[in-house]
């Protein structure tokens, strides 16, 4: 089942490529939407309160290395996965419903851009096997630099280069780390393995860990992206397509916070515990400054832009309480995250369309005559900031009891963060749907084809409110495995060494 | 049925009612929406007489009754439930918003009847009760934390109605900022308790409090002062009260709601709710009552010089809850909530004649404009007058009763105590001054232009304008319409407001010293464990506050006829003697100027310093450090022809990889 989630999206995305131009958008779309019903099936079939993995693919891929071709779910990835199933489908669909306008005559390449990020992604999120990890990841980058580079807005090409510079930097310390693991591991074992769970059983020394924590850190953070390494974010943002900023927000920066849970906290328990207090800094500071900057910015993109660097900051905030409740409202959050962020930049797309511009000063009253696109946007907006009776009130309020339980004064810096993101939140909405309607600007009611994709992805976010322990229960047994990895870790058991 | 039941179907009708109003905007017609709305919160009160008859059926030590609809958000060692608490006080609460929330909407299907967004208002004011009821059956934190903040949501969809007008939406932002800060103190509150006593349930905590706490602890007292912040942000006491007058803004039944049987009263319930923890900590009590007495005297003195008569209403309100904020944080329970009940009726008659008279002046709100509709509006003149004289406290009238209630008992505990009493007496003759400042202004005197013109049989009209800024008002959506609604001309509104002038006049007759004590025995239930509320003053010394009161109100009443009937000069005589202290007044005592200075201007500069400076110099710093440094090195490898992306990526591939052969020859 999951060989063929993973592989489906590029051999569509390859099918894609030969097929007519007119038919190609319609086959991607099924694709996706046939692989938003297995990731629903896995979510329906999941075996509830066991931490052990589910549905597991292991093969011996190159066993001269020790790599393997292990996939498999679990309460945290699985989510994820319907997570990307979904805004994928979200994607395709309002690109095929919309026509061609924005893929400037390469409908066909885009698409295959689309299903080979999709391979890659699914594969970050299934891989059960370092190396494996680490190559999914970096297939990530490949796809989303034609992305933007080709189908982007004005300066693409320094926005993309900013963007590589930047990833690859922490994409080729992650493959280091993975091999000095790996390599550091088999001196003690004298078997090379790059299982996740090989190598959790076998821990490094606590010096190694650390340098290796930082290699691994540093990718993930840059990813997200957290302050004070999110410099690619601005350019690539103004730059970047709204569908594919959809994927780009929605889901590739949750790939860096899952890595936490995924491989960092098991791996690297004692790297973890010393490093706890920095990375909690590092996400407080995530969570100020993308706030700060998120409500004196004027471009509708870097609003939101900067939000999820407040949003991501949470979420490595409710990682590194290293505390059940903390890590188990990440989680949720993760996906929260994934489904406002798609809906704002959804509604950006929209927007930009009525008023002629992105910019927030020049906006105004489009509500008027869009009575349901203003009740979207409105309950959007509620959810991204953190609206009590919201799923996010409930992720939030998680990761802050966790931060609160474990260094109290974390919270307390954190909770202004969440009155800042009422602020910027409700001026996104009220600059560009209430006061009055600049000149040249139009309010459009949404339209049927787009009404089709934001619906249901807003029917999500209030389904998801009415009850958020669907996930938090199904993410609890996963998390609270990762979390004893580290509790060992503080607490050392005398009779060992 | 059971209790619960009843409490269940309290919060569903609103709950559909604003659904369906919502989802069937296009199908539903104006007139149908308007009485959608009415039924729901008719029989959400309906339903509240269901729970409170349950409720009387059991004995009184058994009246806390809880129950669960599903776990809402239980993982990892929290456990979250959807779950209510009825009990007397969550009952009494029902009843109260449910009540005067049915004659709002009944107001409302007239007043609001030209407005072009009718259905998305009775949209928002359903699910506005909605979100006041769900707060006050909450059973757990979790719980009254959602229905807290979905009253702040509510407040300001209704406050910002008017979305064309930059002065609503403005305000609107103002006052969903000032609740989130609210919120976010009783997240806090809500953690500590965690930590402390290892749950979030209301009663599983209040029985382990009693047991882990020490009088006035530390972690009491904060997880008190923390739900201070929560609760003066939603009852707009000082320093958290600068939404309230701007919250004018949104149309005047929504105040009526706001400020009447909703959300500002929302502080005083928790105060109450919580009175288990404050008893624990009687500093965080004591903070509490100094600043419902800062706010009573300060928002007085605020409302005997502004001018519009929606905003002096409002700074009436501000300065009310004071006296509930005083009574229940001093142990005054019954009187709290009695003058909390009094005063929503009293307060809903005021803003819904003012909204009466506010039409008959095409929109003008300034009182100094105002004269003599006492022939032109009979019925909207007289119900003022019976509004002014319960918010004056004018002998045998409700507020006189709730009002003297909550001074009789701070007389009665003494000491530092008699400050609130004498607090309290100087902040009812100033009500009294500007309660009939009101309505003498209104009612009496030559009529002006418009009331001769309605005498006359027509009702005024004027090209709409933002009674703020002046600016012209956007008809379509913006202003309530081409139509102005008056009580005398439309039945729902007289309807409405007749009830309310009985419960106004009459409602004090539930406690009345030494006769009744209706509320007194329904209270026990809640209440019992608590000394405070044993602690009842005597009947004597009660008529003796009364007396007092009743000398202070005619007082107030006296001096206002002098000033604006008999000798209407000498205001303007005083205003010119005392230029500066009127100014002080006049600019709210600079509240908004010091939020200013001291919250927006700080970190709209700080967010400025980081766009302009911070992100340019350091962020981009990083990369540009980093590419400089690889284009110099590439330079002195290969020459400057190649790009340095390219290069740079090379090195680092080179690098790494030569680190990845070292690890793999280390370990072979």
């Amino acid at each position: 089942m999951l060989n063929v989630l993973l592989w489906m999206p590029l051999a569509i995305g390859i099918l894609c490529l030969v097929l007519p131009h007119r038919v190609a958008p319609w086959v991607a779309t099924i694709g996706a939407l046939a692989r938003l019903g297995l990731a629903i099936g896995l979510v329906i079939g999941f075996d509830l309160g066991v931490s052990e993995l589910q549905h597991v693919v292991d093969e011996s891929w190159i066993p001269d290395l020790g790599v393997r071709y292990s996939l498999a779910i679990d309460g945290i990835s699985v989510f994820l996965v319907l997570l990307t199933a979904l805004l994928w489908a979200g994607v395709i669909s309002f690109s095929a419903l919309r026509g061609h306008h924005e893929q400037r005559g390469r409908r066909r390449l885009f698409y295959f851009l689309l299903g080979l990020g999709e391979t890659a992604t699914l594969g970050a999120f299934l891989a059960q096997d370092l190396l494996l990890f680490v190559l999914f990841f970096d297939l990530m980058l490949i796809p989303f630099f034609f992305l933007i580079g080709i189908f982007g807005g004005r300066d693409r090409i320094a926005a993309t280069t900013k963007m590589i510079v930047y990833t690859l930097v922490g994409s080729l310390l992650m493959l280091v780390g993975a091999i000095a693991t790996a390599i550091l591991v088999a001196q003690d074992t004298g078997e090379l393995s790059f299982s996740i769970a090989e190598l959790r059983a076998n821990l490094l020394s606590t010096g190694s860990q650390e340098w290796i924590f930082c290699f691994f850190a540093a990718a993930f953070l840059v990813k997200m992206p957290a302050f004070p390494i999110h410099g690619w974010m601005p350019d690539a943002y103004r730059a970047a397509p709204l569908p594919v900023l959809v994927l780009l927000s929605g889901v590739l920066a949750k790939v860096g916070a899952y890595g936490f849970l995924r491989i960092v906290l098991p791996i690297y328990p004692d790297a973890t515990v010393t490093f706890q207090e920095v990375v909690m800094v590092i996400a407080v500071a995530s969570i100020l400054y993308g706030s700060v900057m998120a409500f004196t910015q004027t471009n509708l993109r870097l609003v939101a832009g900067y939000s999820s660097v407040a949003q991501l900051g949470f979420i490595t905030l409710g990682i590194f309480s290293l505390r059940s409740d903390g890590a188990d409202g990440a989680v949720l959050q993760m996906v929260n995250h994934g489904l406002v962020v798609a809906a704002i930049f959804l509604i950006i797309a929209l927007l930009y369309e009525r008023a002629r511009t992105e910019d927030l000063t020049r906006m105004g009253g489009l509500a008027t005559r869009a009575p349901v696109l203003a009740a979207l946007f409105l309950v959007v907006t509620m959810a991204t900031l953190a609206m009590p009776g919201s799923a996010n009130f409930i992720g939030e309020f998680y990761i802050l009891n966790g931060a609160f339980q474990e260094k109290i004064a974390f919270a307390f810096v954190a909770a202004i963060g969440v009155a800042l993101a009422a602020f910027y939140a409700l001026r996104l909405y009220q600059r560009t749907m209430h006061n009055r309607l600049p000149e040249g600007a139009e309010s459009r009611e949404i339209s049927r084809r787009d009404s089709l994709v934001l619906t249901p992805l807003v029917a999500c976010i209030v389904a998801l409110a009415l009850w958020p322990g669907l996930i938090l229960e199904r993410g609890e047994a996963s998390v609270e495995d990762k979390i004893a990895a580290v509790a060992e870790a503080r607490e050392p058991p005398v009779a060992m060494r | 049925m059971s209790a619960t039941d009843w409490a269940w179907l309290v919060l569903a009708f609103p709950l559909a009612g604003s659904t369906v109003i919502a989802l069937g905007f296009r199908v539903l017609s104006a007139k149908a929406a308007g009485w959608i709305g009415t039924a729901a919160i008719g029989l959400a009160f309906a339903s509240s007489i269901g729970a409170l008859v349950m409720l009387l059926d059991e004995p009184t030590e058994a009246r806390q009754l809880t129950d669960t609809l599903y776990q809402y958000a239980s993982a990892a060692g929290l456990e979250i439930e959807l779950g209510i608490l009825v009990d007397p006080l969550s009952v009494f609460m029902c009843l109260v918003v449910t009540g005067v929330s049915t004659l709002i909407h009944l107001y409302s299907v007239a007043y609001m009847d030209s407005d072009a967004g009718y259905r998305r208002f009775f949209s928002y004011l359903n699910f506005f009760v909605f979100s006041m009821l769900l707060l006050v059956l909450a059973g757990n934190f979790v719980l009254l934390i959602v229905g807290w903040a979905f009253v702040g949501f509510a407040s300001y969809a209704l406050i910002s109605y008017w979305y064309r007008r930059n002065t609503a939406t403005t305000a609107g932002m103002k006052a969903f900022v000032i609740n989130v800060v609210g919120d976010v103190g009783l997240v806090l509150a809500a953690f500590f308790v965690f930590r402390e006593l290892g749950t979030f349930d209301l009663l599983a905590s209040f029985d382990a409090a009693s047991e882990t706490f020490t009088t006035n602890e530390g972690v009491v007292v904060a997880i008190c002062c923390l739900m201070l912040v929560g609760a003066f942000a939603k009852s707009a006491q000082v320093p958290l009260h600068t939404w309230l007058p701007d919250a004018m803004e949104g149309p005047t039944p929504v105040s009526a709601l706001i400020h009447a049987a909703t959300m500002v009263t929302a502080g005083v319930y928790l105060i109450a709710r919580m009175f288990p923890l404050f008893e624990l900590a009687p500093t965080a009590a004591d903070i509490a009552a100094f600043l419902g007495l800062a706010t009573l005297l300060i928002a007085s003195t605020i409302a005997l010089v502004v001018t519009d008569l929606k905003r002096i209403i409002a700074y009436s309100t501000m300065s009310q809850i004071g006296y509930m904020v005083v009574g229940v944080s001093i142990g005054a329970y019954v009187g709290g909530l009695f003058h909390l009940m009094t005063h929503a009726f009293f307060k809903a008659l005021l803003f819904m004649a003012a909204g009466s008279v506010i039409a008959a002046m095409a929109n003008v709100q300034n009182i100094d404009r105002m004269s003599g509709f006492r022939r032109a509006m009979p019925l909207t003149s007289g119900l003022l007058i019976v509004g002014a004289l319960a918010l004056a406290a004018f002998p045998g009238t409700s507020g006189f009763f709730s009002k003297d209630e909550i001074l009789a008992f701070a007389t009665d505990r003494g000491g530092m105590y008699l400050i609130f009493t004498i607090g309290g007496y100087i902040g009812a003759l100033m009500t009294a001054i500007y309660a009939f400042r009101i309505g003498f202004r209104v009612v009496s005197g030559e009529p002006c232009e418009e009331a001769r013109e309605l005498e006359r049989g027509h009702l005024h009209h004027a090209e709409p304008r933002n009674p703020a800024t002046g600016e012209p008002e956007d008809t379509e959506v913006g202003f309530p319409g081409p139509e102005h609604q008056i009580a005398e001309r439309r039945r729902p509104m007289a309807i409405a407001m007749a009830i309310l002038g009985v419960g106004a006049l009459f409602g004090g007759v539930l406690q009345i010293p030494g006769v009744t004590a209706v509320l007194e025995h329904f209270f026990e239930g809640t209440f019992e464990d608590s000394p405070l509320f044993h602690l009842v003053p005597s009947t004597a010394a009660s008529w003796f506050g009364l007396a007092i009161g009743a000398v202070i109100s005619v007082a107030g009443i006296a001096i206002a006829y002098y000033c604006y009937v008999v000798n209407p000069g000498v205001t303007g005589r005083l205003l010119e003697r005392l230029p500066r202290l009127h100014r002080f007044f006049a600019r709210k005592w600079y509240f908004d100027e010091l939020q200013d200075a001291l919250v927006h201007r700080p970190a709209i500069a700080i967010g400025r310093f980081a766009n302009s400076v911070f992100e340019r110099v350091v962020v981009d710093g990083i990369v540009n450090g980093a590419a400089g440094a690889v284009r110099g090195a590439s330079a002195v490898v290969r020459g400057a022809q190649s790009g340095f992306v390219r290069a740079y990526a090379l090195l680092l591939v080179g690098g790494f990889a030569a680190l990845g052969i070292y690890f793999l020859v280390a370990a072979s």
